[in-house]
């Protein structure tokens, strides 16, 4: 009992400096999820904590880590051989990556099979795709700082496209790299956008992400407006609070996770050269370049775009439209909540081409990342012209689409009959 | 339409001579499974290795301890007979050789090979070692069919001529056993730590769905 008010108090004298019941009970307790959400729902949840492990781990490599040209490489095999458990915090920093990049794209398909852009939503789909953008960099400025084959000319030919752009890209490109070529100056740079910087963002960014939805609330697969039907309180009858409900069904998704993570880094970390490329395992040399240079495989199909544009045009040179045709993919997705005119929110409820164009547009993501992550040939660049054409065409003919087809009735309720 | 059928002809065998190329050079990579938990062949490596192969390829990320520990070889025993150069047990396994002196006589600078057999992949150590051929047209009178035109000399020569072939075969097993162990010493530890870590998440996971399920009772 005594207890009980020594920390009734307790909470009371720092309740009364800063509101932590209420910042309790509006985010977690008295936050109310719709109560039809299914397994598209965890990925926001274990993405966080993805995060968080990334910094952690980060953290800790980068007490081992040496930022030079001459120490990169070495410093890593020290990590992973003379520090304790070098190993094992390394690898879950690059399995880390991979995974992070898998669920914000099982993520990202929630929002676009569910409407979850449109309206009033269009700023947390911008803020998470802004998030995304900075991962993209995040990822690549990681990739460069083990200093191996891979790093060092994946950096050369990523910012070499800078060098791409018309007039004043090659002194840009001198500009970003420092140097003439990639360098232990770029390198050094890369590092602290890698660690001070991007993270910096990208945890502004995601809360921004989070605050914006909390003011809004989940949508949910029906893409039904829970917060129509109120109970006296004012409390969404078709919904349920986020503390305990949703939050023990995160837990068991991120047990279910974990099994999946362990056992990727803990008995192939490498991922089969997924994870780790194999050329990777020699030192940076700018006087051998190697046979294939292959992104990441969370960038390959924007790689496939980059490399299908192999013609100039109006003036320009193929390399400077398959960059601007690259980004251009990236970037789209952020005009989503514009693009579509759908009444309805959910695919359940939209026409046929809108299930059409979605189905389109995964087959083209796939296709893509694969013709990325091969050596080009003839036909394999033809297939990644008409498939880059496909992807754009879910985005770019999408007013139209959304507009003329015929949807379904959307129910009034959560579990009434459409 | 003729010329679209010659487009996919030209093609589909652009798709056939790709699919032709062997990750081996000429020919496919010969099975090959690492056993690291067999210290005795990686002892047996270890002692090819350092006998014919240290010379000139260094195992610079690594040191001499971590090997003389990880191969259950006691450390003075390791020290008294693989320390040629007067280096301590805790030093890294660097070679004495310069890079002036090796390009002067063999005129390029051995790579080191602590990640080898990660970079090529073990298969590949395996089949290039046991695939040296005579071929009097280079400088050394012999050539590789893994490795086109190697610089690397034969140095297991003589072993080749004197041991049968399923000798042989097993001195190579070892040694790329052993650079396969060299390439990631943490294999087996990871391995075993990983064991436990499932077990528990496998509890943890069922404790998590068991709560899950507890209070998905109250919304129905």
């Amino acid at each position: 009992m005594s207890e009980n008010t020594i920390g009734k108090k307790s909470l009371e004298w720092v309740d009364s400096r800063f509101p932590v019941v209420d910042l309790f009970e509006r985010h977690l307790s008295k936050y109310y999820s719709p109560s039809n959400i299914n397994i598209w729902y965890l990925f926001g949840f274990l993405l966080l904590i993805v995060l968080v492990m990334q910094i952690l781990t980060g953290l800790w490599l980068m007490m081992n880590y040496t930022n030079t040209a001459e120490g990169a490489f070495s410093s890593i095999e020290y990590i992973m051989r003379d520090v304790d458990y070098g190993w094992l915090i390394r690898y879950m920093h690059a399995g880390g990556a991979s995974a992070f990049f898998a669920l914000i794209y099982l993520h990202m398909f929630r929002g676009m099979m569910y409407g979850s852009y449109q309206k009033p939503r269009e700023l947390i789909w911008v803020g998470g795709w802004f998030v995304y953008v900075l991962l993209c960099a995040e990822g690549f400025t990681g990739y460069v700082l083990p200093w191996g084959q891979m790093s060092f000319w994946a950096a050369q030919v990523i910012i070499s496209l800078v060098g791409s752009i018309p007039y004043f890209g090659e002194d840009l490109a001198i500009w970003i790299r420092g140097d003439y070529i990639v360098s232990g100056i770029t390198l050094s740079r890369l590092f602290a956008f890698h660690v001070v910087l991007l993270p910096i963002l990208i945890i502004a960014v995601v809360f921004f992400h989070i605050l914006a939805l909390h003011e809004i609330g989940s949508n949910n697969p029906d893409g039904i407006d829970v917060k129509k039907h109120t109970d006296q309180d004012g409390v969404p009858l078709d919904a349920k609070p986020f503390f305990p409900y949703d939050i023990t069904h995160d837990f068991y998704a991120l047990g279910v996770f974990l099994i999946i993570f362990c056992s990727v880094i803990f008995f192939f970390p490498e991922g089969g050269g997924y994870i780790i490329e194999y050329v990777n395992y020699e030192p940076a040399n700018p006087l051998s370049t190697p046979a294939h240079i292959v992104p990441s495989w969370y960038y390959t199909p924007f790689y496939a775009m980059l490399r299908a544009i192999d013609f100039p045009l109006f003036g320009l040179t193929a390399k400077f439209l398959g960059f601007v045709v690259m980004a251009a993919g990236i970037a789209i997705f952020a005009a989503l909540p514009w693009l579509d005119r759908s009444p309805v929110k959910s695919i359940k409820y939209k026409g046929i081409y809108s299930k059409a164009f979605l189905a389109g547009f995964v087959i083209s993501f796939f296709v893509l990342a694969y013709l990325g992550s091969v050596p080009p040939t003839e036909t394999k660049n033809m297939l990644a012209k008409v498939f880059t054409f496909i992807y754009f065409a879910y985005f770019l003919l999408m007013p139209i689409y959304t507009k003329f087809e015929k949807c379904k009735p959307v129910p009034e309720r959560v579990g009434d009959p459409a | 339409m003729k010329s679209l059928f010659y487009l996919i002809v030209i093609s589909s065998s652009f798709l056939i001579f790709s699919a032709g190329e062997y990750r081996c050079g000429s020919m496919e990579c010969d099975n090959f499974k690492a056993d690291v938990s067999d210290k005795a062949s990686l002892q047996r490596g270890l002692s090819t290795y350092m006998n014919y192969c240290y010379g000139c390829h260094s195992l610079k990320y690594s040191r001499y301890k971590r090997v003389a520990e990880d191969l259950l070889i006691p450390l003075e025993m390791y020290e008294n007979n693989l320390i040629y150069d007067g280096s301590k047990i805790g030093d890294l396994m660097e070679i004495s050789l310069t890079k002036e002196d090796a390009i002067d006589w063999l005129g390029a600078y051995p790579p080191d090979l602590t990640l080898e057999a990660r970079l090529r992949r073990p298969d590949w150590i395996y089949t290039y070692l046991r695939n040296y051929y005579p071929d009097s047209s280079r400088p050394y009178g012999v050539n590789n069919r893994v490795y086109q035109n190697v610089n690397m000399p034969h140095v297991l020569e003589d072993m080749q001529n004197t041991l049968s072939e399923s000798q042989y075969d097993q001195v190579i097993y070892d040694l790329t056993n052993f650079m396969t162990y060299v390439a990631d010493p943490s294999a087996e530890q990871r391995k075993r730590i990983g064991t436990y870590v499932l077990l528990f998440l496998i509890i943890f996971t069922a404790f998590a769905y068991m709560t899950y399920r507890e209070f998905k009772k109250d919304l129905k």
